[in-house]
């Protein structure tokens, strides 16, 4: 590719009087090398690599822990959000006055306040004042809608580098409601069923898709498996940011400093014979235990966004480009399908087939709709969850799309280039799904300027 | 006039010495910047406006130039963009071909031309800033001339001195050289920007023509290379191929990125005496036929190559 490179040079110096000699690089006329759509059916490997891609440069977390018993039991919501915007910055050397908006993924906390605790983290993480912050509240998608907004706003032009971030903190915020209920919902089903306990709503999933029992238990030991392998060969320790906080001892009330940087909820010796043992939680004769759902858990993610051009400006490495988002709305009463339609609407968004995708982060919500979801879409389940996911490391609404980033990216990033379109999807409460499409930075060339050729026929690779 | 449809972006076409209706045109991929060459041998057909291809010859890489050989009616050398030279006999079967693969030159080939007099020998042209000096009998090349300090576009033999030939390089010079000495003979630092073609005009053995990058061309006596002869102003952008008329004294055709094809007179005040604007994209290609009084070729980036009488339109 560099040879092409240098060959366009060397043509565009031609066109170039201006500059006073050949030798002299840095020409500066009007005439440039320009991109046009060459698609698919340019005569090399498809080559989409543009400037104002917008690409991602850095993804961290914290570790998550189970609320109410974890390690940030007694941590502050913007204690959690503070570390990793802070991280972003101190790791990619960027001037964080050049950020243009940072956005949060939140779900349980009362909106206007958790607005106010995200810009207090801002502060805390060494962002000026002019640097402005809001949140976003797509449910248990809101950490993956608060990156995929920031990715939007580039593309519009809005800023050039922004940051998508998600915070939950279930032990300070439990899943609750407010108020009394309009009666108005007995009215109608599909509003009724908004109200359904997300258990029962797993219930409904493996109850009309014949999910068992085991086949859930199965993928919730899976998930530990996977969970406990990466942590103990580290891979987690590329994504996670230790946060430095205190845990107050119930009993006797004394605070301890503690460094926190290890998924607390994993459980490296979960077999399936343990969780039979366990019971039903929303249905007598159900499938749903405490095992194979997902856990409930503090934590906080944040993601780093640009133009390509500006990545490359500042010599930032590009740890993926962000292809495509799409969500969508299903049935409330088994919400947890979210996935089988989101995903293929975000591919196909993408102009690719699921075959095409070599990676998956398919948010365990419950071990019923994952397995659907799985099956429905026929997927390899080597390729998805490989480093385990929420049944195991945790799932804090909010936080869990930021959370997907990190391990997602940095999972393609260990794999090379075999590992070219990632995707990341999430069923939602009161019946969503939402999906997105990444692919590595470095797995496209940098010349786009092919003419669509109508024939291959003259491909002759093996021509003398 | 007969015109002629390339899969690919043409880059150069040259008139066979042997046969007057014959001509190779050098063609790539993608503008030559990535993918696949080919070399089209053509034959005007006397009757119809119709050119067929006779043969044609695919390459791994861009084919920049072709020159035909002054010795066999049915070789050719073909300059290829990853830096190789390949011999051709149209006269042998496909799978015979190419005769000769000659890979020395560590980047693109550019330029090439044989040796009109001697007939023996050809030189190359590369953007590796060196001209190389072969024989079709020899697996090597027989010298070496690295001088220029940028890509050479391209070489031309004088036609009255064996031994004797000009380049002209992107570094702003052209050279002269003559192959029993170790350097170059003179050193001509013609224009501001890239030179990126030069021939030595055919009736007087001490003119040579340069073609730049600032859009003129200029004519310039060997015996005084302070002054030029005559500047030839009217290319809108960088002109990219001249050639001397090997019928008229002063005729000079040259082609360039502005898409035309200009004929000049350097002799008179009024140089421009024709402009052809058939092409609609960069003529890159240009040659004048050596059998027939005032027919043309040329090709571009536009997939094309006309075949003309001078004074006529192409596209009629």
């Amino acid at each position: 590719m560099e040879k092409a490179i240098n060959r366009q040079q060397i043509l565009l110096q031609h066109l170039n009087p201006s500059a006073p000699s050949s030798a002299d690089q840095n020409y500066n006329s009007a005439l440039s090398a320009s991109a046009c759509l060459a698609g698919d059916s340019a005569a090399y490997q498809r080559t989409n690599a543009f400037g104002d891609d917008v690409v991602i440069v850095a993804a961290y977390r914290t570790a998550l822990c189970k609320s109410k018993r974890g390690g940030f039991k007694d941590t502050y919501p913007d204690d959690l959000l503070a570390p990793v915007l802070r991280a972003l910055i101190e790791k990619t050397n960027l001037n964080p006055g050049e950020v243009g908006d940072i956005v949060v993924g939140t779900v349980l906390a009362p909106g206007s306040q958790r607005a106010s605790e995200c810009r207090m983290a801002a502060f805390y993480a060494g962002f000026p004042e002019t640097v402005p912050v809001r949140t976003v509240n797509r449910q248990c998608s809101s950490g993956l809608q608060a990156v995929a907004d920031v990715a939007a706003a580039i593309k519009a032009g809005f800023y050039d580098i922004g940051i998508g971030a998600g915070l939950e903190s279930m032990t300070t915020n439990p899943m609750a409601w407010e108020g009394s209920v309009n009666p108005r919902v007995k009215q109608m089903e599909q509003a009724q069923n908004c109200l359904l306990p997300m258990g029962v709503t797993s219930e409904n999933v493996a109850h009309r898709f014949g999910v068992t029992r085991q086949e859930q238990d199965q993928a919730a030991v899976e998930s530990h498996r996977k969970a406990a392998a990466a942590t103990a060969s580290g891979k987690f320790k590329d994504e996670i940011i230790p946060v430095t906080t205190k845990i107050v001892d119930p009993k006797t009330g004394d605070e301890k400093p503690v460094t926190i940087s290890v998924d607390d909820g994993i459980r490296p010796n979960t077999s399936l014979s343990d969780l039979a043992k366990l019971r039903p939680v929303f249905k007598k004769d159900g499938s749903t235990t405490a095992g194979n759902s997902s856990q409930v858990s503090d934590g906080a993610g944040a993601v780093l966004l640009m133009k390509r051009s500006v990545a490359m400006l500042k010599g930032l490495p590009i740890l993926g480009v962000f292809r495509t988002f799409a969500a969508v709305g299903v049935d409330p009463a088994i919400m947890g399908v979210g996935p089988a339609v989101a995903i293929p609407a975000a591919v196909k968004a993408a102009g690719l087939e699921l075959d095409d995708i070599d990676l998956y982060e398919i948010n365990e919500a419950f071990a019923s709709q994952f397995v659907y979801c799985r099956k429905k879409l026929e997927l390899d389940p080597k390729k998805i969850n490989v480093n385990g996911a929420a049944m195991a490391i945790g799932h804090p609404l909010g936080a869990t799309g930021a959370r997907c980033v990190a391990t997602l990216l940095h999972e393609m990033k260990r794999r090379g280039k075999d590992c070219r379109f990632g995707v990341i999807s999430m069923c939602i409460g009161t019946g969503m799904g939402a999906a997105a499409v990444f692919e590595r930075g470095d797995h496209t060339d940098e010349l786009c300027n092919a003419r669509k050729v109508e024939t291959n026929s003259f491909l002759s690779k093996d021509a003398l | 006039m007969p015109v002629f449809k390339t899969p690919f972006n043409g880059y150069s076409v040259k008139f066979s010495p042997f046969y007057e209706s014959r001509l190779a045109v050098a063609t790539a991929q993608n503008f030559g910047i990535l993918g696949n060459g080919r070399v089209h041998v053509i034959d005007l057909s006397p009757s119809s406006p119709v050119i067929n291809e006779l043969i044609a010859f695919d390459t791994a890489d861009g084919v920049y130039d072709v020159a035909w050989s002054e010795s066999h009616d049915s070789v050719l050398v073909a300059a290829i963009a990853d830096g190789s030279i390949k011999i051709y006999d149209t006269a042998l079967p496909p799978h015979s071909n190419p005769l000769r693969s000659l890979k020395e030159h560590a980047r693109e080939v550019h330029g090439l031309d044989y040796n009109p007099t001697r007939r023996d020998s050809f030189l190359s042209a590369s953007w590796d800033d060196s001209v190389k000096l072969w024989t079709l009998d020899r697996p090597g090349s027989l010298r070496t001339f690295r001088e220029h300090a940028y890509c050479v576009y391209s070489a031309s033999w004088n036609p009255k001195h064996a031994d004797v030939f000009a380049s002209a390089s992107g570094d702003c010079t052209v050279r002269i050289w003559d192959v029993r000495e170790p350097g170059s003979t003179m050193i001509i630092p013609g224009h501001e920007h890239e030179i990126l073609s030069c021939d030595w005009n055919k009736y007087d053995d001490c003119l040579i023509a340069s073609a730049s990058v600032d859009k003129s061309i200029k004519i310039w006596d060997v015996r005084n290379y302070r002054v030029p002869v005559s500047v030839l102003n009217g290319h809108g952008y960088a002109v990219r191929k001249i050639k001397f008329s090997p019928h008229r004294r002063n005729l000079i055709v040259s082609c360039s990125y502005d898409m035309t094809v200009c004929l000049w007179d350097f002799m008179v005040e009024d140089a421009l005496v024709g402009r052809y604007d058939h092409h609609t994209e960069f003529a890159v290609g240009v040659d004048l036929s050596v059998l027939v009084d005032g027919l043309m070729a040329s090709t571009g980036w536009d997939e094309l190559v006309y075949v003309w009488q001078q004074g006529m339109d192409p596209r009629a």
